[in-house]
């Protein structure tokens, strides 16, 4: 213990000194830059119209932010995320709790299964998006479920439709996520006592009735851990969301428009992505606190 | 925690230290110029070129070419903010130009009056600079590049037998668009069963063949159209109907409210014009139509539509002369032999706006004929940088070696090429400058629309809500106008 008290400062100064050059530094030069007129590679002064000779000079205060907020495509981005959010969180959460429960039960190759399930998580976002991409295009739409097989309209031509994009994304996450999911969960499960199923089934609980009174209130705090983890994940989807539909037929998210508000306008309005920007910082760090003060309220229960 | 606090602190103070102290101004930066190029298509052989400039010479030139299909413009900018600018870098067109010239990176070349290099600036053509109010000149052409419906000879010749082949091209270069729908159609029904039906072109009547050849034998339709990809008919189709109101992407780029709404006689044509190309459509297995299967990138994207081109499936494919090279790598046979016929659109002589002497006529025999892409000289680097970029710029235009390379191994139409003796390797390049020999050339005035007007506009919209469906009424050409009119004044 000794020799951590006395290195402590040198072991750490490595992993501080990254955390402030790549991520508490441009943090604090992005709130910076979304009060002023950045244009990217130069501050433009709204007094002169031309070249700011200084980055004071450019000061627009609130301007940027109004901006965004007025702007309909964010707006829009903002309202689509919200609805995958509310899908996605269902399906993960549906999803990762059958395959925990699947995967404590049975007792050959559990382990196996456990690993096969947690595999998808493995691959990057924009792998995962021209996968189902394929998947979505050619194997649904003209193998699976076209005239001639198995005739679904709906799992057809995901990617061409706002609505059904939603659901496609949605089917895309839960194969990434649910597996990680699952791990949470099964952790939870494998903290509640057996005695209590003995217990229950000596007086005579059915399957379900013991799953309702024991298992669900018991895997709370894992139950908070998942709900969080893939809101924040739902809200910060942006590889998946390039790569599956590139934003076509109205699909694109938050992350991406923020990315996309340079390009649409010239000279690019940086200040304004920059305010946008921030907007969803505070979003994800309003659910990650909230997520932390709960957890944290309900370990001094437990 | 207080602890703590200081050392972030101090940390912070240090970081932001080194970012903003000032190295040597003189130090070596260990090369002479920095050239960022943004047609990634050729950057191997852009590095060999800068390597032959330093053989000669012994400048050292350090070169960077973004991936192809790749966005340039956030690598750029990242450049732009480093220590080491780029001495040369790229400017696609005045809505790019907007950033660089006010952020005083562009340099005016208009200040450049003395040595070789001035009198290349001075010499170049007021049609060919890149300036947004004329008075201006901020780059040196890349290359010139056009479109129209690529043709393959041969193909015609089949269709047409035993017509000669020239006659017949130049007839259809100069007939009108009922002459050309006509034409289209009587293709479609040829196609379906041969016989010697009549067409009128140019006023002339021909006769298709009795009977179908080796080549025509493989076609299902007419047309070889990339549904999925939006910038086709968003920026390039509709370019062409831009060109009955401006003059160039200046006029386009200074066009007021009135200006915008007097176009809705040319996009009504340009609607039309795209209704008929997307109801003859070739596909890979055999007759296509408009619908969600058309504008699927699984089914319609770049390289399956220059598949069914060069499987000689279709007998027209709209693209430019960029596409040369995808082409000669499936069909190198047919690449010879092709040739580029007008984008025709049915205008009305009131659509036509312009006080140049433009005529409608004059609209559906030109194709647009441009410069997508300039080298701008870097205004924040020092004076004695900027000298030698002006002296490698000068090289490569004009001296020997520079010149091979440029219409060799980057397969480009020079700017400076004399359009009545220059020839180059590739068939398509040479029918461009045909074009520009007779004079029939339109520009390309989308280059002044608000930035994501054409392609990410207009063009998801046809997409999206046209492009799916299997037939269009009058309303949906007025409807189409319509939006393209109200989405510029909008985003003006």
């Amino acid at each position: 213990m000794n020799f951590y008290k006395k290195w402590f400062w040198p072991l750490v100064m490595p992993s501080l000194l990254l955390f402030t050059m790549v991520i508490l530094y441009p943090f604090i030069m992005g709130l910076v830059n979304s009060f002023l007129a950045w244009r990217g590679t130069y501050y433009f002064d709204p007094d002169t119209g031309t070249r700011a000779t200084s980055m004071f000079k450019s000061f627009v205060g609130f301007a940027n932010y109004k901006e965004a907020f007025q702007d309909k495509r964010f707006i829009s981005a903002l309202v689509y995320t919200v609805k995958y959010t509310f899908i996605a969180v269902i399906f993960v959460n549906i999803a990762a709790l059958a395959l925990a429960l699947m995967v404590t039960t049975i007792t050959k190759r559990s382990g196996l299964y456990r690993t096969v399930f947690f595999l998808p998580n493995m691959l990057g976002g924009l792998a995962l998006g021209f996968i189902w991409q394929f998947i979505f295009q050619i194997i649904f739409t003209d193998i699976l479920f076209s005239p001639d097989a198995l005739y679904l309209p709906f799992l057809r031509y995901m990617t061409q439709n706002s609505n059904k994009a939603l659901f496609a994304l949605a089917m895309l996450s839960t194969w990434q996520y649910a597996g990680y999911m699952m791990i949470i969960y099964v952790a939870g499960l494998n903290t509640i006592s057996a005695d209590y199923y003995e217990a229950a089934s000596i007086d005579g609980a059915t399957y379900w009735y013991s799953f309702r009174k024991i298992t669900i209130p018991m895997l709370m705090p894992s139950f908070t851990i998942v709900f969080f983890m893939t809101l924040a994940n739902s809200f910060k989807l942006l590889d998946q969301n390039v790569a599956l539909t590139d934003g076509e037929f109205g699909t694109r998210l938050l992350a991406m428009q923020i990315l996309r508000t340079v390009k649409d306008t010239s000279p690019p309005n940086y200040g304004k992505a920059q305010a946008q920007a921030v907007i969803f910082f505070i979003l994800v760090a309003v659910i990650t606190l909230t997520q932390v003060a709960i957890t944290k309220k309900k370990e001094l229960e437990m | 925690m207080k602890k703590s606090l200081i050392v972030l602190l101090v940390l912070l103070l240090a970081f932001s230290a080194t970012l903003f102290a000032q190295g040597s101004a003189e130090a070596d930066k260990g090369y002479d110029i920095y050239v960022y190029n943004s047609k990634g298509e050729n950057a191997a052989q852009f590095a060999a070129m800068c390597a032959a400039y330093e053989a000669e010479t012994g400048v050292r030139v350090k070169n960077f070419s973004i991936g192809s299909g790749q966005d340039h413009m956030e690598t750029l900018r990242s450049e732009m903010n480093s220590r080491n600018k780029p001495s040369i870098f790229s400017i696609q067109g005045i809505k790019e130009l907007a950033e660089w010239s006010q952020g005083g990176f562009a340099l005016d070349l208009n200040t450049v009056t003395t040595g070789d290099f001035g009198k290349m600036a001075t010499a170049l053509p007021q049609g060919l600079r890149l300036t947004s109010d004329g008075k201006t000149s901020y780059g040196i052409p890349y290359n010139v590049e056009g479109y129209g419906f690529i043709v393959d000879r041969d193909m015609l010749a089949e269709i047409f037998n035993p017509i000669p082949v020239d006659a017949v091209l130049a007839e259809i270069k100069a007939a009108s668009y009922e002459e050309w729908a006509a034409l289209v159609k009587a293709i479609d029904a040829w196609i379906a069963s041969p016989k010697a039906m009549e067409v009128k072109l140019n006023g002339n009547t021909h006769k298709l063949a009795a009977r179908k050849g080796p080549l025509s034998s493989k076609l299902n339709g007419v047309f070889a159209v990339m549904g999925a990809e939006k910038w086709t008919y968003g920026d390039h189709f509709i370019n062409v109907a831009l060109n009955a109101v401006f003059a160039n992407d200046i006029e386009a780029n200074q066009a007021d409210t009135a200006k915008i709404q007097s176009l809705k006689g040319a996009f009504l044509a340009y609607a039309e014009a795209l209704d008929l190309k997307t109801s003859y459509l070739a596909g890979a297995r055999g007759k296509a139509t408009r619908g969600q299967d058309f504008v699927s990138s699984a089914n319609f994207g770049y390289d399956q539509a220059v598949q069914i081109f060069a499987d000689s499936k279709a007998v027209f494919f709209k693209q430019g002369n960029w596409a040369f090279g995808n082409i000669e790598g499936v069909n190198k046979a047919q690449s010879a032999r092709l040739e580029f016929v007008p984008v025709k659109m049915p205008y009305q002589s009131q659509d036509v706006k312009r006080t140049d002497g433009m005529t409608v006529a004059k609209l559906n025999s030109s194709i647009p004929v441009f410069v997508p892409n300039y080298y701008a000289v870097n205004a924040m680097v020092p004076k004695a940088e900027q000298q030698k970029a002006f002296d490698f710029l000068y090289w490569m235009n004009n001296s020997a070696t520079g010149k091979k390379y440029i219409v060799e191994e980057f397969a480009f139409i020079p700017y400076n090429a004399d359009p009545n003796t220059t020839t180059v390797p590739n068939s398509l390049g040479n029918s461009i400058i045909d074009y520009i020999a007779s004079g029939n050339t339109l520009t390309a005035p989308y280059q002044g629309a608000p930035a994501s007007w054409s392609g990410d506009v207009v063009g998801l919209r046809v997409m999206e809500s046209y492009l799916t469906k299997r037939n269009w009424t009058k309303a949906d050409y007025e409807a189409i106008a319509n939006y393209a009119i109200e989405q510029w004044i909008a985003l003006k």
